[in-house]
């Protein structure tokens, strides 16, 4: 990919904006992902992370605002025209074809993303590092759920996109497996040129990746810069104290 | 001008009855989430057990009304605690049995009461005149039993604890066990209801339009047609378009004749899909 | 990266366009020619030719259901290809039997792509309701529509079809003709479905997933019903080709049920599965001479304890004892998912 692909492929959210009936979820939220780049978004369950993201892919519509994927407005535009633009996502619990094999899911995924199977030969290092080719041929629904999260952001990778959205990938992962998703965003960076806004709970794994976050809290954007110094502003600190325990016990470790 | 307002009440009598049966259905699809294709068995089993009690047996006739809607009630009751409690989590599945019930209701009826429609006339004769304004007795007498059931369709939906837990389910599933409404032990209950009330309607307006084997089909078609206009699951909307659907049946059949007026119905509903896809007061199709 | 030595990536796993189950049921459809052969028995005959015609019909129900979506439209379009073909030969004397197919599935075909786009873009429960709801409109603007339909009198007298200038007029004729529309019919719907299996099982399994990857999801959808409105539209020529007439009555709504009944009773994961489905139940109802009054009320009794106890069908459950002697993967399996199948029902035993 060239460079010139790669700057007009940046993620720029202007001023959006969204409300479900009267219950507003954000408000005037501004941010870029530049292309290649990453980004890290954190903030208490229900802060709109995840709506966010489908907001991003057109599963949602936007209340105002503007979202630009380099030169081309893409709120309100469907979900299958931005994931062929390259804007692709992974989802936060595990999404996987149930009743096919591994080596079926990603088919489907090259397929649907017309993309060949010389992807998947780039990809297989990775796939290898996951366990994934061992289990090749198993049904993919029946595997240990740390698999299906990993089959679900290789399926995600395979359609060799411009730009990720990982919704909480170590979500559910186990400590040892959660290195995995060091190896995966790293990759999509170094081998595909992807940029990545990684939402993510897990402060050890936004530390050692983001070179900068944006925090969420309340509706607004409370935050933003490198990691270690936006974690230790004390209204970050208070927004994720206020939140439930789980959160609790991930940004203190 | 009198013939007019004359056809208008007839319409919102017919708009009466089909509130009640599109309440049972959308009460049932909003709790359940289940699209009851027996809605319209349990209709006409409600006409036939009425004229069985009143006809052949000599009940009077508001006693074989009553009879009517708790049969179809414990009926109702039944089918989903033995049946389709257990097939509850596949959609496609409660289509199925839901359509095969309605299969083995409307023959059971063949092969009990045969194919010809029985005498089962409305026990109170008569018209009520106005200047030029006629309304038969037997319309008034249903639309202020329908408009009672009605009343109390609404009271029990939004004013009583059990109607709130009907609510908070239709609205959000996971949200509402969360908050450990027992969800389960509501559904045979808001099923009996829905069942109970389209069996009341069948005992009550079958002697006025027609009872045959058959009319369950209409009535399923009719239901349809009302939840897709008012938006499904949305008991206001139900009602709404419940009474949109029984005036403009009522008028086209005066105005323009033959089955005209069901056509019109179908191209507002087309319309209705085009422009409105959620029906006129259904929320945005969710998607999450 | 690791120390261990890199696993290259398993080979392509290749699996043929057609399954074993879509052979079958293709080559017992194409045996049904034979019949004329061996047989003059007009009650053989009309029965096969029932079968047949049930069958074809029953392929837009199983064609929708690869996306999880359940059909009653089948009259719908049945009856606009069979008046579409009652037209053409009455009014302008076409009769050749190519031309008539190519309208008979063009047509509904045609028509069922505006309206797909309007109703699919719903959740799945608008579409059942609409496709009930468009039978009894279909059913309706028959009568209405009488200069043109003949009202409740139908279209009578239908001149026989012709093959290259051969007339096919007399009864093993007609049963020819019904054999060609239904293997016609077969073939577009497994080269269709197999051809889209990934879409198709993606979409039914997790279409918002396979949106996200880039599947224009309702593309899919408006094709499949549109193939299906076609395949429907050639069961209707072969009806109202049978009976020499077109009449509402042939396409009345609630024979929508029966076309369900025979893809969901035979078993709806394979084609295999309708074709068995619609061979039984026609069967069972000629055998049993069960008139128009009992048959509803056992196809619903089927229907409940299908849906309770074998999800699968007969073909399913056949399938499922057939893999149970062999004691491996039966040879009808696919093979692609063969692997995968297996390791599901060997989990689904070891775990209750
Ligand atoms: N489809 C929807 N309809 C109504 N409210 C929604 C919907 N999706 C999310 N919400 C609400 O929006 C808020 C944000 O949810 P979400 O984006 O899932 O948060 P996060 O991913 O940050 O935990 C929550 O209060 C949630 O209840
Ligand atoms: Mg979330």
């Amino acid at each position: 990919m060239t460079r010139q692909a790669l700057s007009t492929s940046a993620l720029h959210a202007d001023r959006i904006a969204k409300s479900f009936g009267g219950l507003k979820v954000f408000n005037d939220v501004s941010f870029t992902v530049p292309a290649g780049g990453l980004l890290g978004v954190i903030g208490p369950n229900g802060a709109g992370k995840t709506t966010m993201i489908n907001i991003f892919t057109g599963r949602l519509s936007l209340t105002s605002g503007q979202v630009m994927l380099g030169e081309t407005r893409i709120d309100g535009r469907s979900t299958f025209e931005n994931a062929l633009m390259g804007l692709v996502r992974s989802f936060q619990q595990t999404a996987i074809f149930n009743g096919h094999s591994v080596e079926t899911n990603l088919i489907s995924a090259l397929r649907f993303s017309k993309r060949d199977r010389s992807v998947l030969e780039r990809l297989a290092p990775l796939l290898d590092q996951f366990g994934l080719i061992e289990n090749w041929h198993r049904n993919a629904d029946v595997m240990p759920y740390g698999l299906q999260k990993m089959l679900g952001l290789a399926m995600a990778l395979a359609t060799q996109p411009k730009m990720l959205l990982l919704d909480e990938p170590a979500a559910g992962l186990e400590k040892s497996e959660r290195v995995n998703i060091d190896a995966y965003v790293k990759f999509a960076q170094e081998e595909f040129g992807c940029g990545v806004l990684l939402v993510e709970h897990d402060m050890e794994i936004i530390k050692r990746l983001c070179p900068s976050v944006i925090v969420l809290d309340g509706g607004r954007l409370i935050a933003e810069g490198p990691p270690t110094e936006v974690l230790s502003r004390p209204h970050v600190i208070n927004a994720y104290l206020g939140g439930s325990d789980e959160e609790d016990s991930d940004v203190t470790h | 001008m009198d013939s007019f307002i004359a056809t208008g009440l007839i319409g919102i009598s017919l708009g009466s009855q089909y509130t009640l049966l599109a309440l049972g259905f959308t009460l049932i699809f909003g709790i359940l989430g289940v699209v009851n294709f027996a809605h319209g068995g349990f209709y006409v089993m409600g006409g036939y057990v009425a004229y069985y009690c009143n006809v052949i047996l000599g009940l009077p006739y508001p006693v074989a009304v009553m009879l009517a809607m708790l049969s179809m009630a414990a009926l109702g009751w039944l089918f989903e605690s033995l049946i389709l409690e257990r097939v509850i989590e596949d959609h496609q599945a409660t289509l199925m049995v839901t359509m095969g019930f309605y299969l083995v209701m409307a023959t059971a009826i063949l092969m009990i009461f045969g194919a010809e429609s029985p005498q089962f006339p409305f026990p109170v004769t008569g018209v009520w005149r106005l200047g030029g304004i006629y309304f038969p007795y037997a319309n008034m007498i249903v639309l202020g039993a329908c408009l009672a059931a009605i009343v109390f369709v609404y009271w029990l939906v939004y004013r009583t604890n059990i109607g709130r837990g009907m609510r908070a389910m239709s609205e959000d599933l996971p949200v509402a066990s969360a908050l450990g409404m027992r969800t389960k032990a509501l559904f045979p209950f808001a099923f009996a209801l829905a069942t109970g009330l389209a069996g009341g309607t069948g005992a009550l307006v079958t002697p006025i339009l027609a009872l045959a084997p058959h009319v369950g089909d209409s009535v399923l078609a009719f239901s349809f047609l009302t939840v897709i206009l008012g938006g499904l699951g949305s008991v206001t909307g139900a009602t709404c378009a419940a009474f949109i659907v029984g005036l403009i049946e009522a008028y086209a059949a005066v105005y323009l004749g033959g089955s005209k007026g069901a056509l019109t119905l179908f191209a507002l509903v087309l319309i209705i899909l085009v422009v409105r896809p959620q029906g006129l007061l259904g929320r945005e199709v969710r998607r999450s | 990266m690791s120390s261990h030595d890199l696993k290259p990536l398993p080979a392509e796993t290749r699996s043929s366009l057609l399954s074993g189950h879509d052979w079958i049921a293709l080559v017992f459809v194409a045996m049904t020619f034979l019949i004329p052969v061996f047989s003059t028995n007009p009650q053989v005959l009309s029965q096969t030719n029932l079968i047949l015609i049930a069958a074809t019909a029953a392929l837009g129900v199983y064609i929708m259901q690869r996306l999880d979506l359940m059909s009653f439209a089948v009259p719908s379009f049945m009856a606009i290809g069979g008046y579409t073909v009652a037209l053409i030969s009455m009014k302008l004397h076409v009769t050749d039997v190519l031309i008539l197919a190519a309208a008979a599935f063009l047509m509904p075909a045609l028509c069922a792509i505006p309206l797909g786009s309007l109703i699919l873009r719903l959740k799945g429960v608008y579409f059942v309701l609409v496709t009930f709801v468009l039978t009894e409109i279909v059913q309706l603007l028959l009568f209405e529509a009488g200069p043109i339909t003949g009202g409740a009198n139908g279209l009578v007298g239908m001149p026989a079809v012709k093959l290259f200038g051969f007339e096919l007029w007399d009864n093993p004729h007609v049963l020819l003709t019904t054999c060609g529309l239904a293997v016609l019919s077969f073939a577009i719907t497994s080269l269709f479905t197999r051809t889209f299996r990934h879409e198709f099982a993606a979409i039914e399994t997790n279409d918002v997933l396979a949106e996200s990857l880039g599947l224009a999801a309702w593309k899919y959808k408006a094709m499949a019903f549109s193939i299906a409105a076609g395949v429907s539209g050639l069961a209707g020529f072969a009806l109202v080709n049978m009976l020499m007439t077109a009449h509402p009555s042939s396409f009345a709504p609630m024979s929508s049920v029966n076309y369900i009944t025979y893809t969901i009773v035979g078993g709806k994961a394979s084609i295999l599965g309708t074709l068995i489905g619609a061979l039984l139940l026609v069967s069972a109802t000629d055998y049993f001479a069960l008139s128009g009054e009992m048959s509803p009320g056992l196809f619903g009794l089927l229907i409940i304890i299908v849906t309770l106890v074998a999800r699968g069908g007969v073909v399913g459950v056949v399938s499922g004892l057939l893999y149970r002697l062999v004691g491996k993967t039966t040879p009808l399996n696919t093979g692609e998912t063969g692997h995968a199948a297996q390791e599901h029902a060997n989990q689904k035993e070891g775990r209750p």
